[in-house]
């Protein structure tokens, strides 16, 4: 009989191992692994420097800098988070002829390896932030991360339905490109929820981004206020994608081995 | 011996599910190398990859208690990018050998890959690629082996190796192997087992079962 610790240990074993073979064949090129940090960086960086060169100061009560990049990070972990989860059980079907290697054990895999490079990134905003005078001090660091966690969990397990559908139908893989188009609009990056009327905010709030996005820059300025976003709404819709993807998951990994 | 157990499998198509098998019972023996044979389509792979747990049968039970290898196949897990000593330690880790220094020294040497073990595979000829994954196989110790057609592109002194490291493991584990070359399974075979119309036949005797394949 196999126990549960050594089914615990077979799992970190494959996980780890297709870890380190994501790392060595994704960045094989001239610039390796620190590609991986350095694009999302400049990315971030560039797009919130020069909305703030265009038109400096504060959002409220926000420097137009942080405003920006915390909208771009969240909404950047989301994008190339679910992009990457979502695109791993079709690359590494080679792979499941290993009986231990199961699809679930590649959307972890790829899940782990963008959370970490997104830490990486972070780590680099933070050095820039020192860099250009900017730093200040996190109200709430505890929100902060839990909000940040709470998206990665959403992230992943959106990710985890796109594959699930898109190993049935591989039409969705278009469907969801256009789906992710506008998010890049209606997500609160470039403005405050706090500049809408309040009788549209509906049109917005239902989008979990927006709450993770407004409730970061809460956490960081508390006087920013949290007017129409709420915790809760992140946390609950957060478990029950969860949920609808391992029960998705559950119901379908032997068939998506054979497709 | 690996018991199948009411087993039932399809694949999904546009003229509705193809049932390969339906309501299979067979005791498949693994005391010696079994040869699978079939006509195309028949359901080898099928089977094959059934038996090694890379696929799973929509009704039914494979049940074993004995430790089997992965279907070694030409490009089972070889990933073009990474280099050979990189893909064995992959296979290595999620085989979880004890030791992957000398799991990797091991199959660098019965792989007669010598400097070419720390070139990315997609530089390998076929060849080259097929002693690879042989060579991880066969350095790790398995009940039962199995072989789809990994060893057809190896050069004669290779196969001659391939064929006593088989030989060696045979005192101890099984081999089960899918092949059209008839050659090649007279050489590591010694018994039959016959797919026909989703039914399974075995003959203990490789010759007589090859005589029914062939009399089709």
């Amino acid at each position: 009989m196999i126990t549960v610790r050594e089914q615990l240990h077979a799992w970190k074993r494959v996980i780890f191992a297709l870890f380190l073979r994501e790392l060595q064949s994704k960045f094989n090129d001239k610039f390796g692994l620190s590609w991986a940090f350095v694009e999302p960086f400049v990315f971030v960086f560039v797009l919130s420097f020069a909305r703030s060169f265009v038109s400096g100061g504060d959002v409220h009560s926000i420097p137009l800098f942080v405003f920006m990049m915390i909208g771009l990070m969240g909404l950047q972990s989301f994008l190339t988070g679910m992009g990457a989860v979502s695109n791993s059980i079709k690359k590494n079907k080679p792979l499941y002829a290993f009986r231990q290697v199961h699809p679930i054990s590649a959307v972890l895999t790829s899940g782990l390896l963008e959370f970490t490079i997104k830490l990486g990134v972070l780590v680099l905003m933070a050095l820039a932030l020192f860099l250009l005078h900017q730093t200040f001090a996190i109200a709430n660091p505890l929100l902060l991360i839990t909000i940040y966690l709470s998206l990665w969990i959403l992230t992943i397990s959106v990710g985890m339905l796109f594959a699930i559908a898109a190993s049935f139908v591989a039409e969705v893989d278009k469907v969801k490109a256009m789906l992710q188009r506008p998010l890049l609009f209606i997500s609160c990056v470039f403005f405050s929820l706090q500049d809408i009327p309040e009788q549209y905010w509906h049109w917005f709030t239902w989008n979990p981004l927006v709450h993770a996005i407004e409730l970061a820059r809460y956490a960081c300025f508390e006087t920013y206020g949290n007017n129409g976003v709420s915790l809760n709404y992140l946390i609950g819709v957060t478990i029950v994608t969860l949920f609808f993807s391992l029960a998705a998951y559950h119901i379908t990994w032997k068939r998506l081995l054979a497709r | 011996m690996i018991r199948i157990s009411n087993l039932t499998k399809s694949y999904p198509s546009q003229l509705g599910p193809q049932y390969i098998f339906r309501d299979l019972n067979f005791d498949f023996p693994t005391e010696n190398n079994v040869a699978i044979l079939g006509k195309n389509g028949a359901g080898k792979s099928t089977l094959f990859r059934m038996l090694a747990k890379s696929e799973y049968p929509d009704r039914g039970r494979i049940i074993t208690n004995r430790s089997m290898s992965w279907p070694v196949a030409l490009q089972t897990g070889i990933h073009p990018q990474m280099t050979g000593r990189e893909n064995t330690r992959f296979i290595g880790r999620i085989n979880n050998v004890k030791s992957l220094r000398q799991y990797e020294k091991r199959v660098q040497e019965f792989a007669e890959l010598g400097g070419k073990f720390d070139l990315p595979v997609k530089n390998y000829s076929s060849g080259m690629r097929a002693k690879l994954v042989f060579a991880c196989c066969m350095n790790i110790d398995f009940d039962i082996y199995l072989i789809d057609e990994a060893t057809s592109v190896g050069d004669p002194t290779f196969r001659r190796k391939a064929k006593l490291a088989l030989a060696e493991k045979a005192k101890s584990a099984g081999v089960i192997m899918v092949s059209h070359e008839l050659d090649q399974i007279r050489e590591f075979c010694h018994s039959a087992v016959l797919i026909e119309n989703g039914q399974l036949h075995y003959y203990p005797d490789l010759e007589e079962g090859i005589k029914v394949y062939m009399a089709d």
